[in-house]
């Protein structure tokens, strides 16, 4: 697997089941997903209405940046209220599902999407904006633009876990989505260091990449985040921050930056085309995953490789056990001796 | 092999010959007891000076004679902080399966990366020649390991970021 | 960091894996424990460069679909693989060579194992493994170094908040909790637990595994489909696949109290030979004849010589056995609380029938004896077999129950802990759910 999935599995392939005609049955499942979400998958009132909430850390601040909205236009018909304990309730009920099939998966694939979905107003509102601005900014030289232009739109924090921030700012000519990171551990916080500087450095060396989003990673706070507050500014190494760039000529940036460990991605705006919006909301949503999951299967292959050597210098140990143990002979008096190696 | 390697594995290879005369020795000090002298170190007349063999600072080879013991530690090139906790990484895994590398310490010796014992018993039932080799091929594969581990961690990296990158294309 | 976020609980069994949350009551994930890689690749890690071969772009799944000229580099052939199901389907066509990493209940293969659980986290059940405590089961009698190395994985690949690591067994018994014949929640019983490869029969006392006395018995689920495939051959059914077998096993089996008296109930209520339909995948559909396999598949646990002619114990005398080898003085709670464990245990009076067998066994030797001693009388023997609707994942869901109590986290290791003493930390758990927890 090289890319994480941006819809859940679990609730994919549970409804794939039931939307099959399979016999209804009741389901009562809480599951994870990735940054702190929660899903509860029930059946409350009859087999047939299945009712999935969700639960996000950082819904408070989600629905600040218009969340109910974007969820609102994404599930309209099956919004129902939320359970409580929860911010966030659809249901489906299996007697009144769409008659085609296509419909039918759309939905279920609509559904998997709860989480990015929810995540994604931020991102729209941002990207929003920046079409605003770039329209403002058309209007002036970049001299004499005003200050609020060439400043563009607050910062939108997003604190998706509890060490961990995303930080999105829209201004005229990109998108700057910032995420910061924690490394806990010495290995990952080198590890980590290695991925980010090739992120970084990617754009620069592959042609085909030219339209990525520009990278910065930097382990200070970087100036986008001026004045934002509840930063930890102590800068002791733990944190790096990530930019992503979006910028209208080149398509996205990615800027990723630590001063000791946190990075930012900064996208540019030929991302921000309403077509390629959708799908680079996603993408980038899985940045923080994507990048830990990989610094995981890069240890779980040197373990891999360690048992292979482990293994080989077994083997050259074990040649120094002599063939044949029974070293012992006789001389022709008939005593014994043994033959020193 | 570059040019200093050969002569330092020479000089490990010789040194180490050399010290792997050892011969069984009760203790002195608990009857029916015999321990290894270079980790009980009782009595100073039994431990012989100990030589270090250095390649330059960083990789180098330390071996602490003894009347019935060897103790050979060695220290592992370090260039970065990645080759750091790369060496740290694989130290630790061998060390954790020592049962089976029965020459292998559970601990280096302070200041060291790993460290081998070896005593009488085991130059008695095992090669020493052979022994003398392990170390020699674990010296040198071991540098090998660490920088294929390196460069496969930054293949790595370089892979994943260009493939996260590609889709917003 | 990982306060309120549910504990992952994973049973990775010989044939399926069962992958879920604690706190629900069915595993999320049930899928074989099987891995497919790139044939050829073998376990990588080949000493010196790996040969840079130029693989055709291999769709790696995921969101945003693999890009053909990355995929072609190399090195990253251990990204490329796919586990459970979908490695069976990849394993189906080429270039793809499907491995089980688990074998007789032990893992061998721990490059496969990681990847596996690589997968399984990230893919399938998606958590950061560092915010989360993880449950883990394991085979009686399995050597700490195993365990040594789980912990070496979960801790130092995946960072996880908190490891546990129970014996199947004992989890077994604590899914029995929920069935309402259980009163006192003790740890003390007999599993029998029966999958698809092999039957164990695991006597266990405070939550501790009695390992002298497992026995186990080589006739399980697999045995009873081929059973059932032989019946069909011999009757010359149109359609005898091991799937069909399969399927009329699951289905229509149960277990009779008495086979010879069955018999003749078949022969007087001709109601009870069924018809099956079989459907092909190419649109065709047959009917098969069900009969007598209805009870005689199951049999063989009770009459193995039907089937095989090397082993021919039956289970209820294994059981027996069992518990007259374990110290006596636990032997009373073990004859009452014999608790079913594994798809093949499901067959409906599977549990009566065995009950019932057993306590005769234990009848007949207290009057063998009481005739012995001349006139003394002995107080009785209780022999209790407990089925209840957790049966099918015993394990998981015991893991489950237990995963969810509120100390189930004191009860873990945690990675602090482990970066402090190292793997052998995992060598000792306290026993969860033992006397004073809930």
């Amino acid at each position: 697997m090289l890319l994480l999935d941006y819809q859940n599995v679990l609730i994919q392939s549970l409804l794939t089941e039931r939307f099959s005609g399979a016999p209804p049955a009741s389901i009562d499942q809480v599951v994870s997903d990735f940054d702190g979400v929660t899903f509860h998958l029930s059946t409350p009132e009859s087999k047939t209405k299945i009712l999935i909430s969700i639960n996000v850390k950082c819904f408070k601040e989600l629905v600040q940046y218009g969340a109910q909205e974007v969820l609102e236009r994404e599930y309209g018909p099956y919004i129902v209220n939320p359970e409580p304990g929860y911010d966030f309730s659809v249901q489906v009920d299996l007697e009144n599902l769409p008659a085609e099939e296509e419909a039918r998966e759309e939905l279920i694939m609509k559904l998997a999407l709860l989480k990015r979905n929810a995540m994604a107003a931020p991102f729209e509102r941002a990207f929003d904006e920046f079409t605003k601005l770039a329209e403002e900014a058309s209007q002036y030289t970049s001299e004499s633009a005003p200050q609020g232009v060439k400043e563009g739109g607050d910062v939108m924090a997003i604190h998706y876990r509890e060490e961990e921030a995303i930080y999105i700012k829209a201004s005229w000519d990109r998108v700057t989505v910032i995420f910061s990171t924690v490394f806990r551990e010495e290995t990952d916080r080198i590890f980590g260091k290695v991925f980010l500087q090739e992120f970084v450095d990617a754009r620069r060396r592959v042609v085909t990449l030219q339209n990525a989003p520009q990278v910065l990673f930097r382990s200070d706070p970087p100036l986008e985040l001026e004045g934002v507050p509840g930063l930890n500014n102590t800068g002791e190494g733990e944190i790096s921050y990530v930019t992503f760039g979006m910028d209208h000529y080149a398509g996205d940036i990615l800027d990723i930056h630590s001063i000791t460990d946190q990075s930012y991605v900064v996208l540019f705006p030929r991302h921000l085309t309403p077509q390629r919006r959708y799908e680079n909301i996603s993408h980038i949503q899985t940045f923080r995953d994507y990048f830990h999951y990989h610094i995981k299967a890069s240890k779980a292959y040197i373990h891999t490789r360690m048992r292979k050597r482990t293994a080989d210098f077994l083997q050259v140990l074990n040649r120094a056990r002599p063939e044949n143990e029974e070293r012992e002979r006789k001389t022709a008096s008939g005593r014994t001796f043994r033959v020193q190696s | 092999m570059s040019q200093s390697l050969r002569p330092y594995l020479q000089c490990c290879r010789s040194s180490l010959t050399a010290a792997l005369a050892i011969s069984n020795f009760a203790s002195q000090t608990s009857e029916r007891h015999n321990v290894p002298e270079i980790e009980a170190k009782s009595s100073p007349e039994l431990i012989l000076n100990p030589i270090t063999i250095s390649r330059n600072e960083h990789e180098k080879l330390y071996i602490e004679p003894s009347v019935n013991s060897v103790r050979i530690s060695l220290s592992i090139k370090q260039a970065d902080e990645i080759e750091k906790v790369l060496v740290h990484k694989f130290t630790r895994f061998l060390q954790q399966r020592a049962e089976s590398f029965f020459i292998l310490r559970r601990k280096p010796v302070k200041g060291y990366d790993i460290s081998f014992l070896v005593t009488n018993y085991h130059t008695e039932h095992l090669l020493k020649h052979q022994l003398v080799e392990f170390i020699i091929t674990f010296m040198e594969e071991v540098d090998k390991e660490v920088s294929e581990m390196k460069l496969f961690l930054n293949a790595r990296a370089r892979f994943v970021a260009e493939s996260f990158l590609t889709p917003f294309d | 960091m990982a306060s309120q976020t549910p504990a992952v609980v994973m049973d990775n069994g010989t044939g399926y894996s069962k992958l879920g949350f604690a706190g629900n009551d069915s595993p999320s994930f049930v899928f074989p424990t099987a891995i497919a890689t790139k044939a050829g690749a073998g376990s990588a890690g080949s000493s010196g460069a790996r040969p840079a071969v130029a693989n055709k772009p291999s769709f790696l799944s995921g969101g945003g679909g693999g890009s053909s000229h990355l995929s072609a580099k190399r090195g990253t052939e251990d990204l490329d693989f796919f586990i459970g199901d979908e490695a069976l389907a990849a394993g189906s066509g080429p270039g793809y060579g499907v491995n089980y990493p688990i074998r007789h209940g032990q893992i061998e293969n721990w490059d496969y194992m990681e990847r596996f659980w690589s997968n399984s986290i990230f893919k399938y059940l998606r958590v950061e493994p560092e915010d989360h405590y993880f449950l883990l089961t394991e085979p009686p009698l399995n050597p700490p170094e195993n365990r040594e190395n789980t912990a070496e994985i979960m801790f130092e690949s995946f960072n996880c908040a908190g490891l546990y690591i129970a014996v199947q067994a004992v989890l077994a018994l604590a899914a029995s909790w929920t069935s309402s014949k259980v009163t006192d929640r003790s740890l003390t019983g007999t599993v029998i637990d029966s999958g698809d490869g092999v039957t164990h029969v695991i006597p266990v006392a405070e939550g501790y595994v009695i390992g002298s006395s497992i026995k186990s018995i080589p006739i399980a689920g697999r045995d009873i489909t081929y059973f059932v495939q032989s019946l069909l051959r011999d009757r010359g059914e149109p359609d005898s696949s091991l799937k069909t077998a399969e399927k009329v096993k699951e289905e229509y089996c149960y277990v009779s109290p008495d086979i010879v008296k069955e018999f003749a109930r078949y022969d007087r209520e001709p109601d009870r030979l069924l018809k099956h339909t079989v459907n092909s995948p190419n649109g065709r559909s047959v009917q098969i004849d069900i009969g007598y396999e209805r009870f005689l598949a199951p049999e063989i646990f009770f009459n193995p010589e039907i089937y095989s002619s090397d082993f021919l114990t039956p289970l209820p005398n294994v059981v027996d056995g069992v518990i007259q080898s374990s110290p006596i003085d636990v032997r009373r709670g073990l004859y009452k609380n014999i608790v079913l464990s594994g798809g093949s245990t499901l067959y409906k009076d599977f549990g009566r029938r065995l009950q019932r067998d057993i306590r005769h066994l234990v009848d007949d030797r207290i009057r063998a004896s009481e005739a012995r001693s001349g006139g003394a009388r002995s107080g009785g023997l209780d022999v209790a077999v407990v089925t209840h609707k957790r049966q099918r994942h015993g394990p998981w869901f015991g893991g489950s129950l237990l995963g969810q109590t509120p100390e189930f986290r004191s009860y873990c290791h945690t990675k602090a802990e482990y970066d402090e003493i190292g793997p052998s930390i995992v060598r000792r758990f306290a026993l969860l759910g033992g006397p004073g927890s809930s």
